[in-house]
């Protein structure tokens, strides 16, 4: 019994030796591995964002007062908007036509009057909803600037005394509200599932395409031993990047590791053990690259990027995609992640989500293994 | 001793080529049903999930008045759909734990004695907690809030005034008025985009793994022994893409229009010469990542290099506006931006050539320079 399992090892271990040799042999698929997540951290934490800035507006000042002019600089002395020149509303209409301006500010012809008199005074903002998350902040922006010039003009008689109500908002986890916090975790299961499933369905594939992996079946190693020994390297290689990942997220932007780094890795572990699976199963139902990549793409990247929480909460979709997405294991890793890095859970929080990964990785390395077994059997 | 037979005409070998290309790439069934048929399920997904707007916030209430008017208040509050409340805990502890576990990603917490001290005139204060690891929900969450009470603290600042006897002052309101995307939802919006992603996923990564697989496998030397021009070669192997490019956009405009309700306002001929010339940069790409790469995994790995950065910085995820200025100068170099925004605009905004020769412009350059690169280096890799 134990000197099977001696033979068994050493077999996987022979396996997992080539795989790394080939791995080494061809030095530019493991730069290409690695660096990827290091140049996607690098973009997503400096570029990405969803905050408006600096968008531009045309003004159509139809009143030319005093407290018209002072509208329009409380409107646009704050960086989210830019005048780019008072004109006519003819003008202006045309900038906006053209794009050139995002949204049009209309002062009616006797705001001043009205301000004066105390009557309501309506001001309108056309905003072009093409893109919908600009036209949502900046709606929600000026308004807030609106209500403030609101409170300035009341003059002591309203802004002196304190508002009745009062609203104190506290952010825990994040209170600066960073995008580059809110994307490491996403960003580390994307690259993680791209990187397991897509690696492993080309490696595994192109042993097919090249017929080699008859040869290997021809050899005394068994089955599960050969798929033991070719995904073992590829582990390694996921929990290096996941190590790389959260290096460069912890140096570059401060991300925090509030809860036990242990459990970052053993959650990890469980997911790249999925994943693998499913790059084993992709490989021996396409048997050629071209079509393992592009399934692979279907069925592990996009729903890692769309479906798993990491851009778009999951509660805002609707209810079957909802469901779809408690199949995604990409999902469980990136709510674990949060909890662990941002929120300081432990396991007695994430146990659903290591069970539902744990579960995830034992169904399709079953299905793959029972597949590939049947292959040339 | 007779002279060689004369090469066929370029019109013939082109046609020779394009004949053996479509075969090679019908002929795997699986291929054609990734290439057509993935996109279009993909489209379909992608236009249900990606929602950026931000509704039903799980949100527990802590009312530690307890009063009617409080109630009134949580009712109110919580009817505008931003926030949904999933329960109500009775101290700020238990709030903070909801939020710990996830089951919460915001709390409320209304004072004691808020009703008595609104009526006495005193201030009161509401605290809200957010759950901030995603800013963007923590945001729209507490700015729902804020404005709640803003306003309920301006009626009641205005009824004082007005029961004191006091003029209340002019209150200026804005009226928005949204061009071109009325109920301002995402779809019209991503759609567009989504296919530009996809374009460029399938047709460079496809023509980039295609061809190193015809390396691999010996067939490309067969086929440059023959007397056919390597340009000749390439023109004739990219044709099917660019075909099977523009059945793709069509199925993703179709689905589009019909189940999202994506107009198209503009002219359709913009949106065609746009296409083209965007197949160009990216079938250019894939063959300049072809001619770099040794074997199909480092062509893969290398379209994907291409491919993440290019659909990142293209402003379909995220406003280019946003980015800082260093890199909004990088998106100047970036195909899929262009193509986003002549298809953005020709479908939403109703623009024309007028208003989008300088995005055509600027993907003929790109694509100019990429073909002629990629064609230069794959003549001297096979000369």
């Amino acid at each position: 019994m134990r000197e099977r399992l001696r033979k068994a090892l050493v077999r996987i271990g022979g396996m997992a030796a080539k795989e790394t040799l080939h791995i080494r042999r061809d030095p530019r698929t493991l730069y290409l591995a690695l660096g990827m997540p290091v140049l996607m951290l690098f973009l997503f934490g400096y570029g990405v964002s969803f905050d408006v800035d600096r968008v531009p507006i045309a003004v159509a000042d139809l009143d030319r007062t005093e407290s018209s002019r002072a509208l329009v600089d409380a409107l646009t002395a704050s960086r989210e908007m830019v005048s780019i020149g008072a004109a006519s509303p003819g003008e202006a209409e045309r900038l906006f036509r053209s794009g050139a301006a995002l949204a049009v500010l209309v002062v009616p012809e006797g705001y001043a009057r009205d301000v004066a008199t105390g009557k309501r005074t309506r001001v309108q903002l056309l905003v072009d909803g093409a893109d919908a998350v600009i036209a949502n902040q900046l709606l929600a922006k000026a308004d807030g600037l609106v209500r403030a010039e609101t409170r300035r003009l009341a003059g002591p008689g309203l802004a002196g005394r304190e508002p009745p109500l009062q609203v104190k908002v506290w952010t825990r986890y994040n209170p600066g509200a960073r995008s580059a916090l809110f994307m490491v975790p996403g960003l580390a299961a994307y690259l993680l599932a791209i990187g397991a499933v897509l690696l492993t369905a080309l490696t595994v594939a192109g042993e097919w395409e090249r017929g080699s992996m008859e040869q290997l079946f021809a050899s005394p190693v068994g089955r599960l031993q050969i798929v033991l020994g070719k995904l073992l390297p590829y582990l390694v290689l996921g929990m290096l990047q996941l190590l790389l990942v959260l290096a460069f997220g912890v140096v570059a932007f401060d991300l925090p590791i509030r809860g036990d780094v242990a459990l970052v890795f053993l959650v990890g572990l469980f997911f790249l053990v999925g994943m693998l699976g499913q790059g084993l199963l992709i490989s021996v139902v396409a048997k050629n690259q071209l079509v393992a990549t592009q399934a692979g793409a279907l069925s592990a990247m996009l729903p890692s990027l769309l479906l798993s929480g990491m851009l778009v909460p999951i509660q805002n979709m609707p209810v079957p995609l909802q469901l779809l997405s408690r199949i995604v294991p990409a999902r469980y890793l990136v709510q674990a992640l949060r909890g662990v890095l941002l929120k300081g859970n432990g396991l007695d929080v994430l146990w659903p989500e290591l069970a539902a990964l744990a579960a995830f990785a034992v169904v399709i390395l079953g299905i793959a293994t029972a597949r590939f077994q049947r292959r040339l059997a | 001793m007779t002279a060689p037979p004369p090469s066929p005409s370029a019109r013939v070998q082109l046609a020779a080529v394009f004949r053996k290309e479509v075969r090679q790439t019908i002929r795997d069934r699986r291929v054609m049903f990734l290439l057509m048929v993935a996109p279009l399920i993909q489209t379909v997904v992608l236009g249900f999930a990606v929602d950026f707007e931000v509704d039903r916030v799980p949100a527990v209430v802590v009312d530690r008045d307890g009063s009617a008017e409080s109630r009134e208040h949580a009712r109110r509050l919580l009817a505008d759909g931003t926030l949904r409340r999933v329960g109500a805990v009775a101290s700020v502890a238990a709030a903070e734990e909801e939020l710990d576990d996830g089951r919460a990603a915001a709390a409320v917490v209304l004072p004691e004695g808020m009703a008595a001290d609104l009526a006495a005139g005193r201030p009161a204060e509401v605290q809200v907690i957010l759950d901030g690891t995603d800013p963007n929900r923590a945001n729209v969450a507490g700015g729902a809030v804020a404005r709640y009470f803003g306003e309920e603290g301006e009626e009641l600042a205005r009824a004082r005034l007005e029961a004191a006897g006091v003029r209340p002052p002019s209150q200026i309101e804005i009226v928005p008025r949204v061009a071109f995307n009325p109920s301002l939802r995402t779809p019209p919006y991503m759609i567009p985009g989504i296919a530009a992603m996809l374009l460029l996923i399938v047709t460079t990564i496809v023509t980039a793994m295609g061809l190193s697989r015809e390396r691999e496998m010996g067939t490309l030397e067969q086929v440059l022994v023959t007397p056919i021009r390597p340009l000749l070669l390439l023109v004739g192997k990219m044709a099917p893409f660019v075909v099977i490019g523009f059945v793709d956009v069509m199925l993703l405009m179709g689905a589009g229009a019909w189940i999202f309700g994506v107009p198209l306002r503009g002219n359709p001929a913009v949106l065609v010469t746009g296409t083209i010339l965007y197949l160009m940069t990216t079938l250019g790409m894939g063959l300049l990542i072809s001619t770099v790469s040794s074997s199909q995994q480092q062509s893969f790995l290398g379209g994907f290099l291409f491919a993440l950065p290019a659909i990142l910085l293209s402003g379909v995820m995220t406003p280019i506006r946003s980015m800082p200025d260093w890199l909004q100068a990088v998106t100047l170099a970036n195909p899929v931006r262009y193509y986003a925004e002549v298809m953005r605009t020709t479908l939403m905004r109703g623009g024309g050539f007028a208003d989008l020769w300088p995005q055509l412009l600027a993907l003929l350059l790109l694509g100019g320079a990429i073909l002629a690169t990629a064609t230069l280096r794959f003549r001297k890799r096979h000369a």
